[in-house]
């Protein structure tokens, strides 16, 4: 156990919603022994994949949350994180490409690139995460891997090199050519746990030749020697090839193609020896944090076990023995026994017990060292803390988060079922920065808030089955905002003499739209009109309107202030009185400035049958979809629409019932749009209605 | 008010094509250059220009994915935002999306027959009825003449201006003179329209291949932004 740091990999599966890559983690595991049985997803033995630890995945068939497992591959130690495929639950991808130094890319040899494939490709991006690919599924109907590398050129503009070619496909697929040894491989025994090499068949020695010469091509970008020999025409040593298409593959340039079929496990060992061939080890990777007493500079981060400790927690889970949380050491080691200091916090902190992980068992260990995934138990933290060694203040740096766009209110139908909701909600904050929560202060309802309907389902299935919370669930609710949308001066005075101090302020100025920002303030007072101490709480006092706008009663955005003019009273002057004088401003500028209702508008992408195509484009237009465009690939068809989130609810139901099942779609936050003047009137309507009825 | 102050120099006014009524509102049109000289932002502008006149657009693209098409319409309408010095153009660019829909077809899945079929099926269930048709991306030589010619007439039974880019090879035997002649004598009867783009020195022309209108300016795409840029002769 950590022998040397250069064999460790760190990776993430990620992949487009059933692309099997749940199966082929089941495989890997198996393969290297950490398990000795396999379970498939939605298997008739009910035990469901050992990856899927939630009883609701292993229910769903889908991976929610990412369970992190480690494996041996030879003299190589892969830690695992399994990645969830639904883009509601992106932040958990985002989590794990943070901590990963690399990833498999699973892609379907049917269905090719997908949306989400594109989004995680795009995630991928921005954290520099090299990656491998595994077209699965060669076995199926209408399998072409070929036609998915031309896809992940044209649409992930990836330089995708396939290392094997298959040897037959759909139901004749019996194993793949290997490249690079130019042998056949196939795989035997029960789990295919056996590999056969042989020559290459008579059919495919031509286009493996072919397919080799692109091979090295490719490779030759990044290997003198390698263009060298190849110029000259001279046989290429597998060792040298190997290392160019590395060396390719760490910079991003270069994409190996591994293929085969997990479900029918074939293709995973060559996979498995890509891994470790071609993904970094963490020295490979360049990591830095952020210096909190100095101004946050960045610093580069060593991966030696010497240095001061650097870790972060990237995920939380509720465990038998209370909150594990696993955590990634970038630098230094973490040791049972020692302190360090939560740079979130300040706090000093003793890890008691440290694991490694797989699935949901785990196993004791002393320390986990630079470059190594582990969990610790019984400290209280949040996703996305940093902890150091005592006399340093490194923060890892911050993750995107982007903000819930869909909230349902929520009732817990007694008091045992309130305080269980209530412990819930806290474990759900503290692991998932995009789901929040809070309180309708008009109703006294809990509201849930999240990225997307099946996100929000997934905490209320848990809150149920894992807290034992009876709860009633309200119609879902849209996080609408409002604006302004055109410059409007104030000039108000805030007087009042009714015994005792007066209060006295006057502010003028003007307020105007600003795209860039949620909320900026602009002080040109001159002269002392208004008193410098009281210019902070003029600006508490717009920003405090801004909870609740004075037109559709929603949080106001994209709105500028600036204050220009003003008047002070040497006795009756105070915070207050600016406040108050504040708050009267907005709302003497506020309606004259035509407020606009704003909803959030979500990119839809829907993957769909051609001969459904003009029935699902008719079910986005009706919501107020605008169509940016369909991808026609013949059989299939992929539509891109934009659509206002308050249309979208109950889609799901609607386009499986309009399609056989047979279509499918993502949605995710786009951006912030207008809502046409009728429709912000009827819920403007709507809502005076609710607030009368109370409910 | 906004809109109307970003509608750009219309090359087909300008070259002045459209005298003879056969290219007002329907007829088929090309351009024609070799790889790399500005063939798709040309064809983008035409119809931004389309948008800003709220006349719905479909460009089919057979050579890029629907993002990459997407982009190459946001970058051809912020060059032309600068260009008209508007400053915040985001409410403009909301208000001609609407009019625009992009197909992409994977080449070997498309064929004229299939995209007359998509047409009327969008028309039919009223999702969306264009005036203009962009087709990037088409072999003309691989195309059957027959098909050709039912989708003239298609454009002028339903009121379409349809536009070509065709692309003349850079790795040809023949001069680009010879090579255009070629086209024009294979294809001048088809289209009503062809613009040739043509690198002289650091700039690129459009020119009028089919037929020529005296006393016209000579149209350029700026180098730095592919606009269209006037200089009178």
């Amino acid at each position: 156990m950590y022998t040397n740091i250069k064999q460790i990999r760190n990776i993430g599966i990620s992949a487009h919603i059933d692309s099997g890559k749940t199966t082929l983690t089941e495989r890997i595991l198996y393969l290297t022994k950490r398990i000795h049985k396999i379970h498939e997803v939605r298997g008739k033995d009910g035990v469901g994949a050992t990856m899927d630890s939630m009883a609701l995945e292993k229910e769903r068939g889908i991976t929610i949350a990412s369970a992190a497992t480690y494996c041996e591959w030879g003299k190589n130690e892969i830690n695992i994180i399994d990645t969830p495929g639904h883009v509601d639950f992106t932040i958990e991808v985002e989590r794990a490409l943070r901590v990963l130094d690399g990833a498999i890319m699973v892609l379907c040899a049917v269905g090719g690139v997908q949306s989400q494939s594109i989004t995680v490709d795009q995630q991928m991006k921005r954290y520099n995460v090299p990656c491998i690919a595994f077209i699965n599924k060669c076995d199926r109907s209408g399998a072409d891997p070929f036609r998915v590398i031309d896809q992940l050129k044209e649409k992930l503009g990836h330089n995708a090199v396939p290392l094997q070619i298959p040897i037959g496909l759909e139901a004749d697929h019996k194993g793949v050519v290997d490249l690079i040894s130019m042998k056949a491989l196939y795989f035997e025994g029960q789990f295919g746990d056996t590999v056969r090499e042989d020559g290459i068949p008579e059919s495919l020695v031509e286009s493996a030749g072919q397919r080799r010469e692109e091979l090295i091509e490719a490779a030759a970008m990044f290997s003198d020697e390698l263009t060298e020999l190849a110029l000259e025409d001279q046989a290429v040593p597998e060792d040298l090839l190997i290392d160019a298409l590395r060396t390719g593959a760490l910079r991003r340039e270069l994409t190996p193609v591994f293929m085969g079929s997990a479900y029918k496990n074939k293709g995973v060992q060559p996979l498995l020896d890509g891994v470790s061939r071609y993904l970094p080890s963490p020295v490979d990777v360049e990591n830095v944090a952020l210096d909190i007493d100095n101004d946050e500079t960045p610093v580069k981060l060593s991966c030696s076990t010497d240095a001061p400790l650097v870790a972060l927690a990237f995920k939380l889970e509720d465990g038998k023995y209370g909150q594990l949380t696993y955590i990634r050491v970038y630098q230094g080691e973490l040791k049972k026994g020692d302190t360090a200091v939560n740079v979130r916090t300040g706090q000093s902190v003793k890890f008691g017990r440290v694991v490694r992980m797989h699935a949901d068992q785990m196993e004791e260990i002393e320390r986990i060292p630079a470059g190594y995934i582990g969990a610790f138990f019984g400290i209280d933290c949040v996703s996305g803390d940093s902890f150091t060694s005592k006399n340093k203040k490194l923060s890892m740096t911050s993750m995107y988060i982007p903000k819930p766009v869909i909230s349902l209110a929520i009732q817990a139908n007694d008091i045992k079922s309130e305080t269980n909701m209530a412990k819930a909600l806290n474990r759900f904050t503290k692991e998932d920065p995009t789901f929040t929560t809070s309180m309708n202060e008009e109703t006294g309802d809990t509201l849930i808030s999240g990225m997307g309907e099946l996100h929000l389902e997934v905490y209320l299935e848990r809150m149920r089955r894992e807290y034992n919370a009876a709860i009633t669930v309200g119609e879902p609710r849209v996080a609408y905002r409002e604006t302004i949308t055109r410059q409007s001066a104030f000039d108000y005075i805030h007087k009042k003499q009714t015994g005792g101090a007066g209060q006295f302020g006057r502010v003028a100025g003007f307020i105007e739209p600003c795209a860039e920002e949620e909320f900026v303030f602009d002080d040109k007072i001159s002269g002392g009109v208004i008193p410098t101490h009281f210019i902070p709480a003029c600006e508490k006092g717009f920003r405090e309107c801004l909870t609740k706008g004075p037109a559709f009663k929603y949080p106001v955005t994209g709105i500028k202030v600036t204050i220009n003019d003003g008047a002070s009273h040497s006795v009756d002057s105070s915070e207050m009185a600016f406040k108050a004088a504040a708050r009267g401003a907005f709302l003497q500028a506020y309606n004259k400035a035509a407020p606009v209702l704003l909803e959030p508008v979500m990119k839809v992408v829907v993957e769909t049958p051609s001969e459904f195509q003009g029935t699902v484009m008719g079910t986005l237009t009706q919501r107020r979809g605008i169509i940016v465009g369909s991808q026609d690939e013949g059989a299939s068809s992929i539509i891109e629409a934009q659509v206002p989130l308050a249309e979208m609810f109950g889609y799901t139901t609607v386009l499986r019932s309009l399609t056989q099942g047979k279509a499918q779609f993502t949605m995710e936050f786009f951006a912030y749009k207008q809502v046409p003047q009728s429709i912000a009137e009827e819920i403007v309507k709507n809502n005076e209605k609710a607030t009368k009825t109370g409910t | 008010m906004l809109k109307k102050s970003l509608i750009i120099r219309d090359p087909i006014k300008l070259l002045g094509l459209e005298t003879d009524q056969t290219f007002q509102d329907k007829g088929c049109g090309a351009i024609f250059a070799r790889a790399g000289v500005g063939k798709t932002a040309l064809l983008v502008q035409l119809a931004i220009n389309s948008l800003l006149q709220e006349k719905p657009v479909l460009h089919i693209s057979l050579k890029d994915p629907v993002d990459k098409v997407d982009l190459w319409y946001k970058e051809v309408f912020q060059n032309i935002t600068k260009l008209n010095d508007i400053g915040p153009s985001d409410r403009v660019w909301d208000e001609i999306l609407p009019y625009r829909f992009i197909m992409a077809f994977e080449s070997r899945a498309f064929s004229l027959k299939r995209l007359m079929g998509k047409i009327e099926e969008l028309r039919s269930q009223e999702i969306f009825a264009p005036k203009l048709i962009m087709i990037d991306g088409f072999s003309i030589t691989d195309a059957d003449p027959a098909e050709l010619d039912e989708l003239k007439e298609f454009a002028w039974a339903n009121g379409f201006i349809i536009w070509f880019t065709i692309r003349g090879h850079r790795g040809e035997s023949q001069t680009p003179d010879a090579f255009s002649s070629k086209f024009l004598n294979q294809y001048g009867d088809f289209f009503d329209v062809i613009l040739q783009l043509s690198p002289e020195k650091d700039q690129i022309q459009v020119k009028p291949l089919k037929k020529e209108t005296a006393n016209h300016p000579l149209l350029f795409l700026d180098p730095s932004t592919l606009l269209i840029r006037e200089d009178r002769v």
